[in-house]
């Protein structure tokens, strides 16, 4: 059984269908990438995943737990969390104490020992807070304020404190948005490390090249339908994959190319576009 | 039914008020955004206005000359007509002039500097104009309350529609106006330019701008308009409710924020249509009470019509808490950071050194009960205030019924302390079960904690400024259920709740001395233990997960769910924590005032609780103690009384703190507290500097040793303190200072050789070259300040002790010496100052590993 699995699932706004029957899965050990142009609705499926957003059909299953029903934070406490575009981080805390608060799972009289012992209770979770920030080079800015650092590194903030739970799987919304080529290719090679850490990671980006080069397996999304699948190459030669993505995503050329073909293969890809 | 008819008919009269406010509200939220917490008060003070000139031909200014002189004074009062009655006429137009101006100033002073402020900024910002307003009206109207004359011919109607009763002619009056005003408003912005263009800038500010819209001129014409409505229909309304009252008319706020909300804060027909009924369903209770809550009911007949606008403002936003109207506002900013305490020993260090001195600075026996009365109202207001830094500061939720959280814990104690046994002022017995005071304590602490909760429960749903509402409409429902309810408290009418001394181990630690004034040590000592203990709670929230967690959700709910943050168990544990300090500082305060009433608590109380804490800075501990020190009868007013020869600005207090609230919203957020941190600094460094030698000595030492020996020296300045007090048999005055100093070193070289710390520290030489340097660089200093005091003292020589005065003027002299060291060089580390930093660290608290 797959980590985490996706069956028919459904978003809607309205009468739109933001994610249409979108089925998926994401194997444990794995980095799995999702892709697709702006509006595709590939936040739309995260935050349905991970429940922010109500599931209007389908199921999703995190290690054989069905999870219909379970707020954010519990999803969070299976294992399972996420980052966002936007980042959100919390301004007012340290980039440590973003970490901290993310990584604690306190009990319901935690506060009681937090008022009597202080420090008693983070014990415990010092060492997963300093391999996040170790692993995305964070230390030197441990006690910055995140406003005060700059953006690749609020980026790093966001990705971090998602590890800093030492969750069992990761989705991360974009996480390269901003970054240059050579801060990519490095998130890139961090991403592919987590596996060895025994974290799966679910991966969202526009970065092509990021997406193609570390990715094991590769789902493609368009108008809220899963439109392909496969591995890197297969995705890569996808002549609907090439249409779908490239065709809007590329230079002027190309979509000039991709426009004789688009009509023929559109009708009966959705036609609610 | 028939009579149920009519008693709804004659609520409406009531109720066109409350229908006209809540108009108001919308007007204003639709034009500026804000929830207008001080509408009532403007409606107040434009009534007043007109009331005073027409009865009294009198005009008085939204202001006071709080230091009034012989020869330079701000005009406050104009006498209009020297007979004592102005025509009605001109009374009106002046009102709603005034209206219509208080309206303006509050929009371009207030809230159009704030207009990107955080939402909590906009809301204690309209708290501190209606805490102004109700003050000034207060102080310039005085408190002889009149029944106002009514401008509408008031006979009564006989046999009214066939009803079989009289029926007030002024009820039908007041409901025509409202009708007629409130359609006027509703075409006004359904059917003009303008109203389209409000609407406009209401849903998008930006959009408005750049078709050409000033959306700060609408948002001035709509305050204008909101401003003269409630001021007229108060004019028209105000005699149905007998005599007028500053506290009263601002009180209107709450049944006219359920009406606004009934309305969704966007329709105005739906308001005033929700206002007329809240009035007439509430009149009905009203006068239905007697019949229909009886039996096992009772409990609920004192308080059910006081309470209709929480259950209606209740149920509005839980129906429809996420489809109000949310306005698309360019830029929000956040509330200030919260500092992460640090130091805190230092800190610790410098407050009770200061209080220490505080309380014995006074020789005169009267004042010395005066400043150890408004020490003790000092203390406990700051236990309250630290309910707020953590679910203000903390969390960023508001409530406005802390007050009434302390009442509730202050009248279950005293209920659990009782036995039966008349007391005091409460002659007729109340039965209880006679439990010792702590565990009675406890009762009333955990009583509290459950109302916060159930307090926090709305929290779950709905944020911000909502909550604001909830929680003043909850405030004035507990005081009527609860605190004002006979049934429930088993005392008879007006009669306060006795409170037994508490004792430790057989000790008197109560706040009463036999002459019955507020001035026993020992009760401020217990103060400064609770006081310290709550703050060093806070702070170890502020520094732990637990802290974390509610900055985390104060600064991002989403993604704090990501975290794995239960936001709504973390929101509960906010109210929780902050129910219980608030319940702490209610049992203090109960043991201060030893018997209390519903007035102790009232719902205002709570407002300026809140402004007081924002003011001083309610995002940190320190913030929470100097907010404790601000509010009316604390050392702040008292002190500053007595400084300005009796300006009696105690009686001002309330009036400045809603003007400072204002001020502070506006330029600075994080209130007054970092300053006061900055020259607590430079304070603490002062007190280290002051015992010359003792960190050479300590120098040999470290860890365990090092923190017991700055307790040492912390108790050895408290100690020196009471000497220099209380050592009248040293009779050449003038010697007792160096005798104290000589004791101080002796002090310190016996605590640095005692059989604890081992022999004498290889630093002690060094020790005497730093006190003969100490000399060579401050004596100076030292010794012109203490001239200068000495020959000032003659001059107040019936209040300021001869030995004070020269004392104080050393100490000032010192620490302006040290800030002109710091400002000369432009940056703490001075080299004069190096040694200071070394001696601040010997005080610094440890890190907790």
């Amino acid at each position: 059984m797959a980590l985490l699995e996706a069956h028919g699932v459904t978003v809607s706004y309205g009468g739109l269908h933001a994610n249409d029957q979108v089925d998926l899965e994401c194997e444990k050990g794995t980095l799995v990438g999702l892709i697709g142009p702006n509006g595709a609705g590939k936040t739309t499926f995260i935050d349905g995943i991970t429940g922010f957003t109500p599931i209007a059909a389908g199921r999703v299953t995190f290690d054989g737990q069905d999870l219909e029903g379970l707020t954010p934070d519990r999803r969070a406490h299976l294992g399972m969390s996420r980052t966002f575009q936007s980042l959100e981080l919390f301004e007012d805390l340290t980039v440590r104490d973003n970490l901290f608060a993310a990584a604690e799972r306190p009990k319901w009289h935690s506060f009681l020992r937090d008022i009597i012992q202080p420090g008693a209770n983070e014990r415990q979770y010092v060492t997963q807070v300093e391999w996040a920030m170790e692993l995305l080079d964070l230390a030197d800015h441990a006690d910055a304020l995140p406003a005060d650092i700059s953006h690749g590194q609020r980026k790093l903030v966001g990705v971090a404190r998602t590890l800093a739970a030492r969750p069992r799987l990761v989705l991360l919304d974009e996480p390269a948005a901003g970054l240059d080529t050579a801060e990519s290719q490095h998130l890139g090679q961090q991403m592919r490390g987590l596996l060895d850490e025994d974290i799966s990671v679910f991966l969202i980006d526009h970065d092509m090249g990021l997406v193609l080069s570390v990715c094991d397996y590769i789902y493609v999304l368009d108008f809220g339908r899963i439109i392909a699948s496969g591995t890197p190459t297969e995705v890569r030669n996808d002549p609907i994959v090439i249409q779908a993505y490239l065709g809007e995503e590329a230079g002027e050329a190309q979509a000039r190319d991709a426009e004789a073909v688009r009509g023929l293969t559109r009708d009966g890809g959705s036609s609610d576009g | 039914m028939s009579e149920i008819f009519f008693f709804l008919l004659l609520g409406l009269g009531m109720g066109s008020l409350y229908a006209m406010l809540g108009a108001g509200l919308v007007v204003v939220y639709k034009g500026s955004g804000v929830i207008n917490f001080a509408h009532g008060a403007l409606a107040m003070y434009g009534m007043f206005t007109f009331d005073t000139a027409w009865n009294r031909g009198e005009f008085y200014f939204p202001w006071r000359d709080f230091l009034p002189s012989h020869d330079v004074n701000i005009p406050v009062r104009i006498t209009l007509a020297s007979d004592g009655s102005w025509p009605m006429v001109p009374s009106i137009i002046l009102a709603l002039v005034v209206a219509a101006v208080l309206g303006l100033a509050v929009h371009f002073l207030v809230f159009k500097p704030l207009r990107n402020a955080a939402p909590l900024g906009k809301v204690v910002a309209s708290l501190g104009v209606a805490l102004y307003l109700s003050s000034v009206a207060l102080l310039n109207f005085g408190n002889a309350f009149p029944i106002p004359k009514s401008i509408v011919p008031s006979d009564p109607i006989h046999n009214f529609l066939g009803l079989g009763r009289t029926y007030p002619s002024n009820t039908l009056w007041a409901i025509g106006f409202a009708v007629v005003m409130g359609l006027g408003v509703w075409c006004l912005y359904r059917f003009t330019t303008f109203g389209l263009a409000t609407r406009a800038a209401a849903g998008n500010e930006k959009g408005a701008v750049l078709l050409g819209y000033s959306p700060q001129f609408l948002a001035a014409v709509n305050w204008v308009i909101a401003s003269v409505l409630a001021t007229a229909m108060a004019i028209v309304v105000g005699p149905l409710q007998g005599p007028i009252t500053p506290m009263g008319l601002t009180a209107l706020i709450v049944p006219a924020l359920a009406a606004a909300l009934i309305g969704g804060l966007r329709s105005i027909p739906i308001a005033v249509a929700g206002g007329f009924a809240l009035g007439a369903v509430r009149t009905l209770l009203d006068i239905k009470k007697q019949d229909w809550f009886d039996g096992p009911l009772l409990w609920l007949q004192d308080g059910i019509s006081q309470s209709v606008p929480l259950l209606v403002i209740v149920a509005v936003l839980f129906l429809r808490g996420h489809s109000l109207p949310i306005r698309g506002s360019v830029e929000e900013k956040r509330l200030p950071l919260s500092p992460q305490p640090t130091r805190m020993l230092q800190h610790a260090a410098v407050w009770i050194v200061m209080v220490a001195l505080l309380a014995n600075f006074w020789q005169n026996a009267g004042l010395r009960t005066v400043f150890a009365g408004a020490l003790q109202t000092t203390l406990v207001f700051s236990i309250i205030m630290l309910s707020m830094v953590v679910l203000t500061g903390y969390i960023g939720q508001i409530s406005l019924a802390q007050m009434s959280l302390c009442g509730m814990a202050a009248f279950m104690m005293s209920r659990m302390m009782a036995d039966g046994l008349p007391r005091g002022s409460n002659l007729v017995p109340v039965g209880g079960p006679n439990f010792p005071w702590p565990l009675a304590a406890l009762v009333g602490v955990i009583v509290a904690v459950l109302v916060g909760l159930l307090l926090g429960l709305p929290a779950l749903r709905i944020r911000g400024v909502q909550l604001a509402v909830v929680t003043i409409a909850a405030a004035i429902a507990i005081q009527s259920i609860y605190l004002e309810n006979d049934e429930l408290t088993k005392l008879r009418a007006g009669v306060p709740a006795f409170i037994k001394t508490p004792t430790l181990v057989g000790i008197d630690i109560g706040a009463r001395s036999g002459r019955f004034q507020n001035e026993r040590p020992a009760f401020a000592i217990f103060l400064v233990v609770v006081l310290a203990l709550v703050a060093y709670a806070v702070s170890n929230i502020r520094r732990t997960g637990t802290g974390r967690r509610f900055l985390a959700v104060r600064a991002n709910e989403r993604a704090a769910a990501a975290a794995g943050i239960n936001v709504a168990r973390t929101k509960l544990l906010a109210f929780g924590i902050s129910a219980a300090i608030a319940g702490i500082g209610g049992v203090m305060l109960a043991f201060k005032q030893v018997e209390v009433s519903s007035a102790n608590f009232p719902y205002l109380a709570s407002l300026a609780v809140l402004a007081f804490a924002y003011l001083a800075g309610i995002t940190s501990v320190n913030g929470g103690i100097v907010g404790g020190f601000l509010v009316a009868g604390a050392l702040i007013p008292v002190g500053g009384n007595y400084l300005l020869s009796d300006a009696n600005l105690e009686a001002y207090a309330v009036l400045f703190g809603g003007l400072g609230l204002v001020v502070t919203a506006i330029i600075h957020p994080s209130g007054i507290a970092p300053f006061f941190a900055g020259a607590w600094r430079v304070m603490g460094n002062w007190v280290c500097r002051m015992t010359p030698g003792a960190v050479t000595l300590r120098d040999g030492y470290g860890g365990q040793r090092r923190r017991e020996l700055s307790v040492v020296l912390l108790a050895m300045w408290v100690g020196a303190a009471l000497f220099v007090y209380n050592a009248t048999f040293i009779e050449p005055m003038h010697w007792r200072i160096p005798l104290t100093m000589l004791l101080l070193w002796i002090a310190t070289v016996i605590a640095a050789t005692s059989g604890r710390y081992g022999p004498f520290s290889p630093n002690f030489a060094g020790a005497r070259d730093e006190w003969a340097s100490w000399f060579r660089r401050y004596g100076a200093w030292a010794g012109v300040g203490y001239v200068l005091g000495w020959l000032i003292w003659p001059l107040r020589v019936d209040t300021y002790s001869k030995l004070y005065m020269p004392l104080l003027g050393a100490g000032l002299a010192l620490f302006a010496q040290m800030l002109y060291m710091q400002t000369r060089s432009g940056e703490p580390h001075d080299e004069a100052l190096t040694d200071a930093e070394a001696h601040a660290d010997e005080l610094e608290f440890e890190e907790v590993d």
